[in-house]
């Protein structure tokens, strides 16, 4: 298989220079991890942001739907992943009912 | 570790041209990781797209590429393959590409059976030329060259493929890139003629007046007029009128492969065995 | 002196034993009167050699596979008539610009449209020189005689993988369908004057298939071999990926030019027939030519008439430098054609005069000795 280095001890990253905004991956990922910021000199005016690592389940949803090869997810071996909780679920309904960006009573505990 | 799709790409290619969500990239994610699985080596593969935003990705694969006119890519690819039968060979073009301009040699593609797969990204419009009509465009909807409305039955490519011999025949959606890489693989392992319909989003072009302006919402409407084969059986004939199947829709591995067959005109030739006759095959008519 | 064989065939047939001999391992085509019979014969000559000839679905199909065979670095062919050539236009300007090389086969007949299908022309002269949209530059050979129905497809198989670009065959009907007596090289003399395409030997990381100087053709790699690289019908850079760059563009098709334009000594051919004393200059190419000389050979023994033939073997690009200098050496010019006047307006061009005279034939017959020497007696 072809493969590649991740970074230490993180188990989502994304390429910028890649991304489109296109939402996709936000609207993907069942666990919050993932949102829109606001990006002047993106094209869209915005970019992807790993806004909660640590509640990434580690599904790679959000990398097999980017179609950009923007985003990529750990080895389930080499990272101990969450579990899928109920608040992160309810985080990621925020963000999604939010435009694909982080509502600001999150914005506090990120 | 994650997995490495720059390995297969061309890496000063990118980003790709395509628009912001277009499913055409997850296709491109998609079948590299099933090419990796099938272990290929980037050398002998060939891939050959033809005209339209799906001629774009023949350029942005690390393997032999061929960007060829419109609607040509299954013809090119029978004189690559033909040439080169042990090699691996494949099409990918747009519906209007695959469906319309390049009908007739879809269609004959199949027949023959030829080891070929084409992957066809069907995003129901003409997207690169900005929305005017294709084979596949649902009645009822806005395109550019019908601005009351598309009155052009559609084609169900799938059925198409079906009915003109191809012997492996499959949909599938790309909010399901997983199924999609596996189907992907199973087509090019296959032996014969594959066909793949990737049922992909363009909500600049097709969903800019058709109310699904994002690609979520051009994304959703796909799911919502799909449904597994196994599922789509069991519905009434009218059900059936809303809704695509999808997997694997054909498999015939007994068919025989074009390919196959011409090292037999080579022997008959070469006066190592007498002429092909009807014996030669199964289906005698 | 080469080795050569005696060969009893038809002028299609020899174009297609022709291939064989030189090296071509696919043909892509469909039937079209009159020219069939090249994807007759090479349907049994092929396989036999290994190779594939395949019948497609329409011409486009045809001439597609036919080129994709050539990309993939074997010689390929196809052969049709004009109205087959029509519908491969597209797919030969996609072979001129993406340097794929390629011999098409045309055996005349009559057009426009539908036309005579069963009857001689020579309409696709021009047709010939500018198949596909765009700028390019053609390279066009003649058969005049059953032998050279076997050379000249020889020699296109070595022009095209020369000059990295289709080279189109121009039979007729009558030359297609003559049965007859040739002399011919024999297929070791054929294959010891085969001169294949140039090919990149070094680091496949140095490798940039169209970066090459501005008179040459690029150097394309068979596929499958380690070299990857990119073919594209639109302007493209040095690896063959399309771009728009202003630059790049600019020296493309200066490029596709001058790679032609400049060797046209390497692509010239032509025959002359009693030039040296005549008084009277007749121009003719093709199946045409058969009757000139037989006519020339009356004039002179029966009517003391003075007359020789000039015959461009190769059509495109024509022979303009010689004929300018036969425009400047002979008062009385009569080219002969079985079209409107299509290669006399370019003999107007190259003699840069306009007082030539001109006999054609467009009503599917072919000319016969008489027709000419009464328009001769004339001038």
């Amino acid at each position: 298989m072809a493969v590649m280095a991740a970074p230490e001890n993180t188990p989502v990253w994304v390429n910028t220079s890649r991304c489109k905004a296109c939402d996709i991956c936000v609207d993907a990922c069942p666990a919050g991890v993932l949102a829109m910021k606001p990006e002047a000199s993106s094209v869209l005016g915005a970019m992807i942001s790993v806004v909660f690592p640590d509640s990434c389940i580690g599904c790679s949803e959000c990398e097999l739907c980017c179609p950009d090869f923007a985003i990529y997810v750990a080895e389930k071996k080499e990272y101990k992943f969450a579990k899928l909780t109920d608040s992160a679920k309810a985080r990621q309904e925020a963000i999604r009912n939010n435009g694909y960006r982080l509502p600001d009573e999150y914005k506090e505990a990120n | 570790m994650a997995f490495n799709y720059d390995e297969y790409l061309r890496l000063e290619k990118m980003p790709t041209l395509w628009c912001w969500g277009c499913g055409d990239g997850v296709i491109l994610k998609a079948f590299i990781r099933a090419v990796d699985k099938l272990g290929w080596s980037k050398d002998d593969v060939c891939v050959v797209s033809g005209i339209g935003c799906s001629g774009r990705f023949s350029s942005y694969v690390d393997f032999n590429t061929v960007h060829t006119t419109h609607g040509r890519t299954v013809a090119f690819a029978t004189g690559i393959k033909l040439a080169n039968p042990d090699k691996h060979v494949i099409c990918v073009a747009g519906d209007g590409d695959a469906l319309a301009i390049g009908g007739n040699h879809t269609i004959h593609g199949c027949r023959r059976n030829i080891d070929i797969t084409l992957i066809v990204i069907q995003n129901f419009i003409y997207g690169l030329t900005n929305s005017q009509t294709s084979p596949t465009t649902p009645r009822g909807f806005w395109t550019v060259s019908q601005k009351a409305g598309n009155i052009d039955p559609t084609f169900d490519g799938c059925e198409l493929a079906i009915a003109s011999g191809a012997s492996f025949v499959a949909r599938e959606n790309v909010t399901a890139p997983k199924k999609l890489e596996k189907i992907l693989k199973e087509a090019m392992e296959h032996k014969g003629f594959s066909y793949v319909e990737a049922m992909s989003n363009c909500h600049i072009n097709l969903g800019r007046k058709n109310k699904m302006q994002s690609a979520m919402a051009n994304l959703d409407w796909i799911d919502s007029i799909t449904m597994p084969k196994k599922k789509y059986d069991q519905l009434s004939e009218e059900e059936k009128l809303n809704y695509l199947p999808t997997g694997i829709l054909k498999q015939d591995t007994e068919a025989e492969e074009y390919c196959d067959m011409y090292k037999e005109i080579q022997k008959a030739h070469q006066g190592l065995r007498g002429p092909i006759t009807p014996d030669d095959f199964k289906k005698k008519i | 002196m080469s080795a050569t064989r005696e060969i009893i065939s038809s002028g299609n047939d020899l174009a297609a034993i022709a291939a064989v001999d030189a090296g071509c391992k696919f043909f892509g085509g469909y039937p079209i009167t009159p020219s069939s019979e090249v994807m007759h014969t090479i349907s049994d000559l092929l396989p036999k050699a290994g190779g594939v000839a395949i019948q497609m679905e329409d011409e486009i199909g045809g001439i597609a596979a036919a080129i994709g065979a050539g990309m993939s670095g074997v010689r390929t062919m196809t052969a049709t008539s004009g109205p087959g050539v029509s519908l491969k236009a597209e797919n030969l300007g996609l072979a001129q610009m993406a340097e794929v090389p390629l011999v098409l086969v045309n055996v005349m007949r009559g057009g426009p449209s539908t036309g005579l299908p069963t009857r001689v022309s020579q309409g696709d002269i021009n047709q010939a020189k500018n198949p596909s949209h765009g700028d390019y530059k053609s390279i066009t050979v003649c058969a005049g005689t059953l032998a050279e129905c076997y050379t000249e497809t020889v020699r296109a198989f070595n022009l095209a993988d020369r000059f990295m670009q289709p080279v189109i065959v121009l039979l007729d009907e009558t030359l297609g369908h003559m049965h007859g007596k040739a002399i011919i090289p024999t297929a070791e003399e054929t294959q010891k004057g085969i001169v294949p395409r140039k090919k990149f030997e070094g680091d496949p990381k140095d490798y940039r298939p169209y970066d090459v100087p501005q008179d040459q053709p690029a150097v394309l790699n068979p596929m499958f071999q380690g070299y990857r690289y990119h073919f594209t019908g639109l302007h493209h850079d040095a690896n063959g990926f399309p771009t728009e760059e202003i630059e790049t563009c600019r020296k493309l098709i200066d490029r596709l030019f001058r790679k032609v334009e400049e060797h046209k000594d390497e692509i010239e051919s032509n025959e002359e027939y009693m030039l040296d004393d005549a008084e009277i200059l007749l121009i003719g190419y093709g199946s045409a030519s058969l009757a000139i000389k037989e006519a020339v050979n009356v004039l002179r023994d029966q009517y003391g008439i003075k007359a020789g033939m000039f015959r461009p073997i190769t059509i495109w690009p024509s022979p303009e430098k010689r004929m300018y200098e036969l425009g400047q050496k002979f008062d009385k010019v009569l080219v002969v054609e079985l079209n409107q006047g299509q290669y006399y307006e370019e003999v107007q061009r190259a003699m840069e005069r306009h007082n030539i005279d001109k006999l054609t034939k467009t009503n599917g017959r072919p000319f016969s000795p008489a027709d000419i020497i009464e328009k001769v007696k004339e001038l």
